[in-house]
Protein backbone atom coordinates (compact mmCIF):
# COMPACT_ATOMS: atom_id res chain seq x y z
CA UNK A 1 0.00 0.00 0.00
CA UNK A 2 1.21 3.49 -0.84
CA UNK A 3 1.93 5.69 2.15
CA UNK A 4 -0.08 8.90 2.26
CA UNK A 5 1.75 12.21 2.07
CA UNK A 6 1.93 13.94 5.42
CA UNK A 7 0.84 17.57 5.75
CA UNK A 8 1.55 19.73 8.80
CA UNK A 9 -1.12 22.35 9.46
CA UNK A 10 0.09 25.32 11.53
CA UNK A 11 -2.82 27.48 12.70
CA UNK A 12 -3.51 29.03 16.09
CA UNK A 13 -7.30 29.11 15.78
CA UNK A 14 -8.61 25.70 16.89
CA UNK A 15 -11.69 25.71 14.62
CA UNK A 16 -9.76 26.70 11.51
CA UNK A 17 -7.07 24.13 12.38
CA UNK A 18 -9.68 21.41 12.87
CA UNK A 19 -11.34 22.19 9.54
CA UNK A 20 -8.00 22.43 7.76
CA UNK A 21 -7.01 19.00 9.11
CA UNK A 22 -10.34 17.63 7.90
CA UNK A 23 -9.73 19.25 4.52
CA UNK A 24 -6.27 17.68 4.33
CA UNK A 25 -7.61 14.21 5.04
CA UNK A 26 -10.47 14.71 2.55
CA UNK A 27 -7.75 15.36 -0.02
CA UNK A 28 -6.26 11.96 0.74
CA UNK A 29 -3.36 13.14 2.87
CA UNK A 30 -2.45 12.58 6.49
CA UNK A 31 -2.73 15.76 8.57
CA UNK A 32 -0.90 16.78 11.72
CA UNK A 33 -1.77 19.98 13.59
CA UNK A 34 0.45 22.52 15.32
CA UNK A 35 -0.76 25.73 16.97
CA UNK A 36 2.36 27.82 16.55
CA UNK A 37 5.78 27.91 14.90
CA UNK A 38 7.67 26.39 17.84
CA UNK A 39 5.33 23.41 17.99
CA UNK A 40 5.63 23.06 14.20
CA UNK A 41 9.44 22.96 14.35
CA UNK A 42 9.38 20.37 17.15
CA UNK A 43 7.08 18.19 15.02
CA UNK A 44 9.25 18.63 11.92
CA UNK A 45 12.27 17.53 13.95
CA UNK A 46 10.46 14.39 15.12
CA UNK A 47 8.74 13.54 11.82
CA UNK A 48 11.05 13.43 8.81
CA UNK A 49 8.11 12.18 6.69
CA UNK A 50 6.35 15.57 6.53
CA UNK A 51 6.16 16.68 2.90
CA UNK A 52 4.18 19.90 3.11
CA UNK A 53 3.53 22.63 5.65
CA UNK A 54 0.31 24.66 5.40
CA UNK A 55 0.70 27.65 7.72
CA UNK A 56 -1.20 30.69 8.89
CA UNK A 57 0.76 33.97 9.13
CA UNK A 58 -0.43 35.71 12.29
CA UNK A 59 0.31 33.47 15.24
CA UNK A 60 1.49 34.05 18.79
CA UNK A 61 4.99 32.84 19.57
CA UNK A 62 8.53 33.49 18.43
CA UNK A 63 7.85 33.38 14.68
CA UNK A 64 5.01 34.28 12.38
CA UNK A 65 4.14 32.10 9.39
CA UNK A 66 6.40 34.01 7.00
CA UNK A 67 9.45 33.61 9.27
CA UNK A 68 8.50 29.99 9.82
CA UNK A 69 8.34 29.40 6.06
CA UNK A 70 11.85 30.79 5.60
CA UNK A 71 13.15 28.79 8.57
CA UNK A 72 11.69 25.56 7.18
CA UNK A 73 13.11 26.23 3.72
CA UNK A 74 16.56 26.70 5.32
CA UNK A 75 16.44 23.54 7.43
CA UNK A 76 14.23 21.21 5.39
CA UNK A 77 14.57 22.41 1.80
CA UNK A 78 12.36 19.65 0.34
CA UNK A 79 9.29 20.52 2.37
CA UNK A 80 6.61 22.24 0.25
CA UNK A 81 5.07 25.40 1.66
CA UNK A 82 1.59 26.96 1.51
CA UNK A 83 0.94 30.16 3.45
CA UNK A 84 -2.49 31.67 4.19
CA UNK A 85 -3.37 34.98 5.80
CA UNK A 86 -6.23 37.37 6.33
CA UNK A 87 -3.84 40.22 5.60
CA UNK A 88 -3.57 41.07 1.95
CA UNK A 89 -0.19 42.72 2.16
CA UNK A 90 1.58 39.39 1.94
CA UNK A 91 3.18 38.97 -1.48
CA UNK A 92 4.66 35.75 -2.72
CA UNK A 93 7.95 37.64 -3.11
CA UNK A 94 8.11 37.79 0.72
CA UNK A 95 7.98 34.01 0.83
CA UNK A 96 10.62 31.40 -0.01
CA UNK A 97 10.79 30.56 -3.71
CA UNK A 98 8.07 28.12 -4.76
CA UNK A 99 5.88 28.77 -1.71
CA UNK A 100 2.24 29.59 -2.49
CA UNK A 101 0.14 32.30 -0.83
CA UNK A 102 -3.64 32.20 -0.32
CA UNK A 103 -5.67 35.01 1.20
CA UNK A 104 -8.27 34.12 3.79
CA UNK A 105 -10.96 33.03 3.50
CA UNK A 106 -9.43 30.50 1.13
CA UNK A 107 -11.52 28.12 -0.95
CA UNK A 108 -11.05 24.53 0.21
CA UNK A 109 -10.88 23.29 -3.36
CA UNK A 110 -8.04 25.64 -4.31
CA UNK A 111 -5.99 24.51 -1.30
CA UNK A 112 -6.48 20.82 -2.11
CA UNK A 113 -5.59 21.43 -5.77
CA UNK A 114 -2.39 23.22 -4.76
CA UNK A 115 -1.45 20.49 -2.25
CA UNK A 116 -2.09 17.80 -4.83
CA UNK A 117 0.02 19.66 -7.40
CA UNK A 118 2.89 20.21 -4.96
CA UNK A 119 2.80 16.67 -3.61
CA UNK A 120 2.49 14.98 -6.99
CA UNK A 121 6.19 15.50 -7.53
CA UNK A 122 7.40 14.69 -4.02
CA UNK A 123 8.25 11.15 -5.10
CA UNK A 124 10.47 12.49 -7.85
CA UNK A 125 12.25 14.43 -5.07
CA UNK A 126 12.72 17.33 -7.43
CA UNK A 127 14.33 20.47 -6.04
CA UNK A 128 11.79 23.07 -4.86
CA UNK A 129 12.75 25.59 -7.50
CA UNK A 130 11.54 23.29 -10.24
CA UNK A 131 7.94 22.97 -9.11
CA UNK A 132 5.94 23.58 -12.28
CA UNK A 133 3.79 26.70 -12.14
CA UNK A 134 0.05 26.21 -11.85
CA UNK A 135 -0.56 28.88 -14.47
CA UNK B 1 26.51 90.29 15.55
CA UNK B 2 28.78 93.30 15.94
CA UNK B 3 31.47 91.63 13.90
CA UNK B 4 28.93 90.81 11.18
CA UNK B 5 27.84 94.44 11.01
CA UNK B 6 31.45 95.53 10.89
CA UNK B 7 32.10 93.15 8.01
CA UNK B 8 29.02 94.56 6.27
CA UNK B 9 30.19 98.12 6.84
CA UNK B 10 33.57 97.34 5.33
CA UNK B 11 31.81 95.82 2.32
CA UNK B 12 33.27 92.37 2.95
CA UNK B 13 29.93 90.71 3.66
CA UNK B 14 26.16 91.16 3.82
CA UNK B 15 23.78 89.92 6.46
CA UNK B 16 21.08 87.64 5.12
CA UNK B 17 18.29 86.44 7.39
CA UNK B 18 20.43 86.37 10.49
CA UNK B 19 18.37 85.14 13.42
CA UNK B 20 18.81 86.18 16.99
CA UNK B 21 16.83 85.98 20.18
CA UNK B 22 16.29 89.22 21.99
CA UNK B 23 16.27 88.66 25.73
CA UNK B 24 15.16 91.54 27.90
CA UNK B 25 14.52 91.25 31.62
CA UNK B 26 10.79 91.25 32.32
CA UNK B 27 9.89 90.45 28.70
CA UNK B 28 9.30 87.28 26.77
CA UNK B 29 12.21 86.53 24.44
CA UNK B 30 11.58 87.78 20.89
CA UNK B 31 12.85 86.08 17.77
CA UNK B 32 14.33 88.61 15.34
CA UNK B 33 15.49 88.23 11.76
CA UNK B 34 18.12 90.70 10.57
CA UNK B 35 19.14 91.73 7.09
CA UNK B 36 21.91 94.27 6.56
CA UNK B 37 23.43 95.75 3.44
CA UNK B 38 25.99 98.46 2.91
CA UNK B 39 24.68 101.39 0.88
CA UNK B 40 27.16 102.80 -1.57
CA UNK B 41 26.71 106.44 -2.62
CA UNK B 42 29.08 108.84 -4.39
CA UNK B 43 29.92 110.25 -1.01
CA UNK B 44 32.35 107.50 0.04
CA UNK B 45 33.61 109.28 3.14
CA UNK B 46 30.41 108.24 4.92
CA UNK B 47 29.51 104.62 5.58
CA UNK B 48 25.80 103.80 5.52
CA UNK B 49 24.22 100.50 6.36
CA UNK B 50 20.61 99.59 5.70
CA UNK B 51 19.51 97.37 8.56
CA UNK B 52 16.13 95.63 8.52
CA UNK B 53 14.86 93.93 11.65
CA UNK B 54 11.77 91.75 11.55
CA UNK B 55 10.12 90.30 14.65
CA UNK B 56 9.05 86.78 13.64
CA UNK B 57 8.13 85.44 17.08
CA UNK B 58 4.41 84.97 16.32
CA UNK B 59 4.95 83.80 12.73
CA UNK B 60 7.36 81.11 13.91
CA UNK B 61 5.03 80.00 16.67
CA UNK B 62 2.21 79.63 14.12
CA UNK B 63 4.45 77.64 11.80
CA UNK B 64 5.30 75.33 14.64
CA UNK B 65 1.64 74.76 15.47
CA UNK B 66 0.95 74.07 11.81
CA UNK B 67 3.85 71.60 11.63
CA UNK B 68 2.63 69.84 14.75
CA UNK B 69 -0.90 69.63 13.37
CA UNK B 70 0.37 68.20 10.10
CA UNK B 71 2.44 65.73 12.05
CA UNK B 72 -0.54 64.73 14.20
CA UNK B 73 -2.61 64.34 11.05
CA UNK B 74 -0.01 62.01 9.52
CA UNK B 75 0.03 59.99 12.72
CA UNK B 76 -3.76 59.72 12.68
CA UNK B 77 -3.81 58.64 9.05
CA UNK B 78 -1.17 56.01 9.74
CA UNK B 79 -3.04 54.83 12.81
CA UNK B 80 -6.27 54.62 10.83
CA UNK B 81 -4.59 52.54 8.12
CA UNK B 82 -3.23 50.12 10.71
CA UNK B 83 -6.62 49.84 12.42
CA UNK B 84 -8.33 49.26 9.10
CA UNK B 85 -5.88 46.50 8.25
CA UNK B 86 -6.46 44.92 11.65
CA UNK B 87 -10.22 45.02 11.11
CA UNK B 88 -9.91 43.52 7.63
CA UNK B 89 -7.69 40.81 9.06
CA UNK B 90 -10.23 39.97 11.72
CA UNK B 91 -13.09 39.91 9.24
CA UNK B 92 -11.07 37.59 7.00
CA UNK B 93 -10.37 35.28 9.93
CA UNK B 94 -14.00 35.21 11.00
CA UNK B 95 -15.13 34.48 7.46
CA UNK B 96 -12.49 31.75 7.30
CA UNK B 97 -13.92 30.08 10.41
CA UNK B 98 -17.44 30.08 8.96
CA UNK B 99 -16.24 28.98 5.51
CA UNK B 100 -14.18 26.14 7.01
CA UNK B 101 -17.05 24.87 9.12
CA UNK B 102 -19.55 25.03 6.23
CA UNK B 103 -17.24 23.02 3.98
CA UNK B 104 -16.40 20.58 6.74
CA UNK B 105 -20.13 20.00 7.28
CA UNK B 106 -20.65 19.62 3.52
CA UNK B 107 -18.01 16.87 3.50
CA UNK B 108 -19.51 15.14 6.53
CA UNK B 109 -23.20 14.94 5.61
CA UNK B 110 -24.36 11.92 3.63
CA UNK B 111 -27.23 13.51 1.69
CA UNK B 112 -26.27 15.09 -1.62
CA UNK B 113 -29.04 17.65 -1.25
CA UNK B 114 -27.86 18.83 2.16
CA UNK B 115 -24.28 18.88 1.00
CA UNK B 116 -25.39 20.97 -2.00
CA UNK B 117 -27.13 23.48 0.27
CA UNK B 118 -24.05 23.78 2.47
CA UNK B 119 -21.87 24.33 -0.59
CA UNK B 120 -24.27 27.02 -1.82
CA UNK B 121 -24.07 28.72 1.56
CA UNK B 122 -20.28 28.55 1.28
CA UNK B 123 -20.49 30.10 -2.19
CA UNK B 124 -22.61 33.00 -0.88
CA UNK B 125 -20.15 33.57 1.94
CA UNK B 126 -17.19 33.58 -0.43
CA UNK B 127 -19.02 36.09 -2.61
CA UNK B 128 -19.24 38.49 0.33
CA UNK B 129 -15.62 37.75 1.23
CA UNK B 130 -14.57 38.66 -2.31
CA UNK B 131 -16.05 42.15 -1.82
CA UNK B 132 -13.87 42.55 1.26
CA UNK B 133 -10.78 41.52 -0.69
CA UNK B 134 -11.51 43.94 -3.52
CA UNK B 135 -12.42 46.73 -1.08
CA UNK B 136 -9.16 46.43 0.79
CA UNK B 137 -7.32 46.70 -2.51
CA UNK B 138 -9.09 49.93 -3.42
CA UNK B 139 -8.62 53.20 -1.60
CA UNK B 140 -11.88 54.96 -2.39
CA UNK B 141 -14.30 52.45 -0.85
CA UNK B 142 -15.34 51.46 -4.35
CA UNK B 143 -15.11 48.06 -5.94
CA UNK B 144 -14.14 47.54 -9.55
CA UNK B 145 -16.58 44.99 -10.96
CA UNK B 146 -14.40 43.12 -13.47
CA UNK B 147 -11.79 41.84 -10.97
CA UNK B 148 -14.47 41.33 -8.31
CA UNK B 149 -16.74 39.19 -10.52
CA UNK B 150 -13.68 37.34 -11.81
CA UNK B 151 -12.53 36.44 -8.29
CA UNK B 152 -16.10 35.49 -7.39
CA UNK B 153 -16.61 33.20 -10.37
CA UNK B 154 -13.20 31.62 -9.89
CA UNK B 155 -14.07 30.66 -6.33
CA UNK B 156 -17.58 29.48 -7.32
CA UNK B 157 -16.08 27.41 -10.13
CA UNK B 158 -13.44 25.92 -7.85
CA UNK B 159 -16.00 24.66 -5.34
CA UNK B 160 -18.87 23.77 -7.69
CA UNK B 161 -17.47 22.67 -11.05
CA UNK B 162 -16.43 19.03 -10.90
CA UNK B 163 -14.95 18.90 -14.36
CA UNK B 164 -13.37 22.18 -15.51
CA UNK B 165 -12.89 20.69 -19.00
CA UNK B 166 -16.66 20.64 -19.46
CA UNK B 167 -17.82 23.85 -17.83
CA UNK B 168 -16.32 27.32 -17.71
CA UNK B 169 -17.36 30.76 -16.45
CA UNK B 170 -16.36 33.95 -18.23
CA UNK B 171 -16.68 37.53 -17.01
CA UNK B 172 -16.96 40.60 -19.24
CA UNK B 173 -17.61 43.76 -17.26
CA UNK B 174 -16.91 47.31 -18.37
CA UNK B 175 -14.71 49.64 -16.31
CA UNK B 176 -17.44 50.34 -13.75
CA UNK B 177 -16.63 50.63 -10.06
CA UNK B 178 -19.50 50.71 -7.58
CA UNK B 179 -19.98 51.48 -3.88
CA UNK B 180 -19.33 48.46 -1.65
CA UNK B 181 -23.03 48.02 -0.79
CA UNK B 182 -24.05 47.98 -4.45
CA UNK B 183 -21.14 45.68 -5.31
CA UNK B 184 -22.16 43.23 -2.65
CA UNK B 185 -25.72 43.10 -3.99
CA UNK B 186 -24.50 42.66 -7.57
CA UNK B 187 -22.04 39.98 -6.42
CA UNK B 188 -24.73 38.05 -4.56
CA UNK B 189 -26.98 38.18 -7.63
CA UNK B 190 -24.13 36.84 -9.79
CA UNK B 191 -23.50 34.12 -7.18
CA UNK B 192 -27.14 32.98 -7.17
CA UNK B 193 -27.48 33.02 -10.96
CA UNK B 194 -24.20 31.17 -11.49
CA UNK B 195 -25.07 28.58 -8.82
CA UNK B 196 -28.46 28.16 -10.48
CA UNK B 197 -26.98 27.73 -13.96
CA UNK B 198 -24.39 25.23 -12.68
CA UNK B 199 -27.15 23.27 -10.96
CA UNK B 200 -29.75 23.15 -13.72
CA UNK B 201 -28.39 24.13 -17.12
CA UNK B 202 -25.91 21.32 -17.67
CA UNK B 203 -27.38 17.94 -16.72
CA UNK B 204 -25.33 14.84 -17.23
CA UNK B 205 -21.99 15.66 -18.71
CA UNK B 206 -23.19 18.48 -20.92
CA UNK B 207 -20.42 20.81 -22.00
CA UNK B 208 -21.04 24.53 -21.68
CA UNK B 209 -20.18 28.05 -20.75
CA UNK B 210 -21.63 30.62 -18.38
CA UNK B 211 -21.13 34.23 -19.32
CA UNK B 212 -21.38 37.05 -16.78
CA UNK B 213 -21.60 40.52 -18.32
CA UNK B 214 -22.03 44.02 -16.95
CA UNK B 215 -22.56 47.09 -19.12
CA UNK B 216 -23.38 50.61 -18.07
CA UNK B 217 -24.52 53.63 -19.99
CA UNK B 218 -24.72 56.77 -17.92
CA UNK B 219 -26.80 55.76 -14.91
CA UNK B 220 -28.39 52.79 -16.69
CA UNK B 221 -26.84 49.39 -16.35
CA UNK B 222 -27.46 45.77 -17.22
CA UNK B 223 -26.06 42.75 -15.45
CA UNK B 224 -26.56 39.50 -17.31
CA UNK B 225 -25.80 35.87 -16.64
CA UNK B 226 -26.18 33.76 -19.78
CA UNK B 227 -25.63 30.05 -20.21
CA UNK B 228 -25.69 27.79 -23.25
CA UNK B 229 -27.26 24.90 -21.36
CA UNK B 230 -30.57 23.09 -21.73
CA UNK B 231 -32.79 26.12 -21.13
CA UNK B 232 -35.57 26.73 -18.62
CA UNK B 233 -38.27 24.10 -18.20
CA UNK B 234 -41.64 25.38 -19.51
CA UNK B 235 -43.61 24.08 -16.53
CA UNK B 236 -41.85 26.41 -14.11
CA UNK B 237 -44.76 28.90 -14.04
CA UNK B 238 -46.46 27.50 -10.94
CA UNK B 239 -43.31 26.10 -9.36
CA UNK B 240 -42.46 27.56 -5.97
CA UNK B 241 -39.51 29.94 -6.28
CA UNK B 242 -36.41 28.77 -4.42
CA UNK B 243 -34.20 30.70 -2.05
CA UNK B 244 -31.93 31.71 -4.92
CA UNK B 245 -34.80 33.27 -6.87
CA UNK B 246 -35.96 35.15 -3.80
CA UNK B 247 -32.48 36.49 -3.16
CA UNK B 248 -32.16 37.68 -6.75
CA UNK B 249 -35.63 39.29 -6.77
CA UNK B 250 -35.16 41.17 -3.52
CA UNK B 251 -31.63 42.37 -4.31
CA UNK B 252 -32.73 43.52 -7.77
CA UNK B 253 -35.60 45.44 -6.16
CA UNK B 254 -33.16 47.07 -3.76
CA UNK B 255 -31.04 48.14 -6.73
CA UNK B 256 -34.21 49.45 -8.45
CA UNK B 257 -33.70 46.99 -11.25
CA UNK B 258 -35.92 44.58 -13.13
CA UNK B 259 -35.27 40.86 -13.58
CA UNK B 260 -35.78 39.71 -17.18
CA UNK B 261 -35.64 36.05 -18.07
CA UNK B 262 -35.25 35.05 -21.71
CA UNK B 263 -34.39 32.05 -23.76
CA UNK B 264 -30.89 32.34 -25.20
CA UNK B 265 -31.16 29.55 -27.81
CA UNK B 266 -29.56 27.49 -26.56
CA UNK B 267 -29.71 28.12 -22.86
CA UNK B 268 -31.04 30.89 -20.69
CA UNK B 269 -30.26 34.58 -20.31
CA UNK B 270 -31.17 36.35 -17.12
CA UNK B 271 -30.79 40.11 -17.18
CA UNK B 272 -30.97 42.52 -14.27
CA UNK B 273 -31.78 45.86 -15.84
CA UNK B 274 -31.64 49.22 -14.14
CA UNK B 275 -33.03 52.03 -16.22
CA UNK B 276 -33.13 55.56 -14.84
CA UNK B 277 -36.16 56.31 -17.02
CA UNK B 278 -38.10 53.48 -15.37
CA UNK B 279 -37.13 54.60 -11.87
CA UNK B 280 -37.94 58.28 -12.48
CA UNK B 281 -40.56 58.54 -15.23
CA UNK B 282 -40.78 62.10 -16.60
CA UNK B 283 -44.35 62.56 -15.39
CA UNK B 284 -43.31 61.89 -11.81
CA UNK B 285 -40.22 64.06 -11.79
CA UNK B 286 -40.26 67.40 -9.92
Amino acid sequence: MLTRSVVLVVEDHPLIRLSALDLVSSGGFEGIGAQNADEAIAILEARPDIHLVFTDVEMPGTMDGIKLAHYIRGRWPNVRLIVASGKLIVEESQLPHGAKFFSKPYGDQSIIEEMTRMLAIVDADSPIGQIPSSQ
Amino acid sequence: MISLLEATASGAAEVHAYELTLDRPGHEPRLLVLNAKRLVYDDISQTRILLAVADVTEARANDKIKDNLLHDKDDLIREKAILLQEVQHRIANSLQIIASILMQSARKVRSDETSGHLKNAHGRLMSIAAVQTQLSKSSMGKVELQPYFTQLCKSLGASMINNPDLLSIEVHADKTSTESEVSMSLGLIVTELVINALKHAFPGNRKGKILVTYKSDGRDWTLAVTDDGVGMPTIAADAKPGLGTNIVESLAKRLEAEVQVASANPGTAIRIVHSQAAVNPIGRAA
